[in-house]
């Protein structure tokens, strides 16, 4: 019998988008799975560059000034945090339906979106209407940026039971990879679409969307899911597993209300707080540190140097928690940004430029693995049926770590200054808050245990 | 033709990947000189 017709079942045909077409044949290589979820984390990761349109979106009528009718920053700024609101939104709403119609339906979803998402905002930069760009890149462009982050990350876990940190750590990589690509070709881009008539962001935006949907796509015909029951060539599961590694599941519904679920979410809530607020002032916090030594284009070398760190970390610290625990990993990085953090007001006063950037650096690499490192983490504590699901719910941490570790830096910095501190030491007291807010994590994270066996989904589990 | 497809994929994805790092560090350096 044929392997469709296994599938089909007789007098059945299924749709090509149907997940059990997506169940891959025998001697399928898992291999082909990481790239896949690459190319969709690789193309929504552009959001983390978006900024490279802010300030031409400030002049689209004045030209090389603003115009008095012209967006102002502030407004612009906002279709960022739009999309990064309904990036958390997205997932936790369409978790369990991303489950329910497998990878390749969302991932396809996903690409509609945030490939919409480019043409709407089109649209409206050539209509010069905000809202538009709000709507279109924030609110669609923002559930395209939910639906793929989580689609392929209970895809890979089961295909790499054995390795689910380096699975996911590899996918969630390409989200820190992303701005790399994105911030280079959106310049590339609008100086290709530049007319004395316009600054070229509607050439760029329609491009991207064509240019993104379509590397989406190949993600989403080449991803396959596991036949149920499939495990890898001589590959058993631990006959007695660590001590917070379960081989039980637990409903999604059911996950969000035991303590774990907090724990996690405030582990990882705790840990991007601190490194978002880093983010989002590395360039003037590098120059105001060091001033006069360190110039505007220096200070963008920094950001770039602290995204490949972001990136690389997420790699290296998913897939090292695979040998020494997830618990432990999260553990280090609680104690070594507590350290750097603690540090960085002493290397400010010594001057030293190449110890900052080694501290953010490694600050940033711990920031990046927080993310990839949550996955497989929910799959050690609630199992394989559902991880999708809680991971998407899990996510609302990240919008609100969004909002809380700019705004914390930002303010505090500027009271410090009202209170006429030197700029360059304006920045010890955040640094210390922020040791403060790792050591709440490290205490979530310690408080960990495994989840009590009353909340196991106990009806047989097929996917 | 598994292991084309699995080279030919990873280059599809390696390839962009690489030229966002290569253009990154040519602006990181700016830091150091």
């Amino acid at each position: 019998m044929s392997l469709q017709a296994n599938i089909d079942g007789p007098g059945q045909s299924l749709s090509f988008w149907d997940r059990r077409r997506t169940i891959a044949s025998a001697g399928f290589n898992r291999f082909l799975v990481p790239p896949a979820a690459l190319a969709v984390h690789l193309s929504i990761g552009q959001v983390y560059a978006f900024s490279t349109f802010n300030l031409p979106l400030t002049r689209l009528l004045g030209g090389a000034q603003s115009a008095p009718a012209d967006w102002k920053l502030t407004e612009v700024g906002w279709i960022f945090s739009a999309a990064i609101f309904f990036l958390g939104a997205a997932a936790a709403v369409f978790g369990r339906w991303v489950e329910r119609v497998g990878p390749r339906k969302a991932m396809s979803v996903a690409a509609l979106c945030f490939a919409g998402g480019f043409l709407v905002s089109a649209v409206g930069v050539s209509m010069h209407r905000i809202w538009l760009l709000y709507l279109g890149y924030g609110a669609l462009g923002g559930c395209g940026l939910g639906i793929g982050y989580i689609s392929p990350v209970s895809t890979l876990i089961k295909w790499f039971p054995d390795r689910p940190g380096m699975a996911t750590g590899m996918a969630i990589m390409g989200f820190g990879g992303g701005a790399l690509i994105a911030s280079p070709l959106s310049l590339i881009l609008m100086n290709h679409f530049k007319t004395a008539a316009s600054n070229g962001i509607v050439g760029a935006f329609v491009s991207m969307g064509a240019i993104y949907f379509a590397f989406m796509m190949i993600g989403a015909l080449v991803v396959r899911v596991p036949a149920d029951g499939w495990l890898p060539a001589g590959w058993k599961p631990a006959a007695h597993p660590q001590e917070l590694v379960t081989t039980a599941n637990v409903h999604v519904d059911t996950a969000s209300k035991t303590p774990q679920f907090w724990l996690i979410w405030g582990v990882l809530c705790l840990n991007v707080t601190a490194g978002i607020g880093v983010i989002s002032q590395a360039s003037p916090m590098i120059q105001e540190m060091f001033a006069g030594r360190v110039t505007a284009a220096a200070a963008a070398g920094f950001v770039g140097l602290l995204s490949l760190f972001n990136m690389g970390g997420r790699f290296l610290w998913a897939t090292i928690s695979d040998y020494i625990g997830r618990r432990n990993t999260y553990t280090i990085f609680f104690v070594l940004g507590i350290a750097l953090y603690a540090a960085v007001p002493t290397i400010g006063r010594l001057g030293s430029i190449s110890m900052f950037v080694a501290a953010f650096a490694i600050i940033l690499s711990i920031y990046g693995g927080g993310f990839s490192t949550i996955p497989a983490y929910l799959r050690d504590l609630f199992g394989t049926m559902h991880v999708g699901a809680i991971h998407g719910r899990l996510l609302t941490a990240w919008s609100v770590a969004g909002i809380l570790g700019p705004v914390l830096v930002n303010y505090i910095r500027e009271f410090q200054i009202d209170r006429g501190l030197p700029k360059a030491q304006a920045y010890s007291t955040t640094m210390y808050i922020m040791c403060g807010l790792l050591l709440l994590g490290l205490v979530c994270n310690l408080s960990v245990r495994a989840v009590d066996p009353r909340h196991h989904y106990r009806k047989p589990y097929k996917t | 033709m598994t292991k084309i497809r699995l080279i030919v994929l990873w280059l599809v994805v390696g390839i962009p990947l690489l030229w966002g790092i290569e253009r990154t560090l040519q602006n990181a350096l700016k830091l150091f000189r």
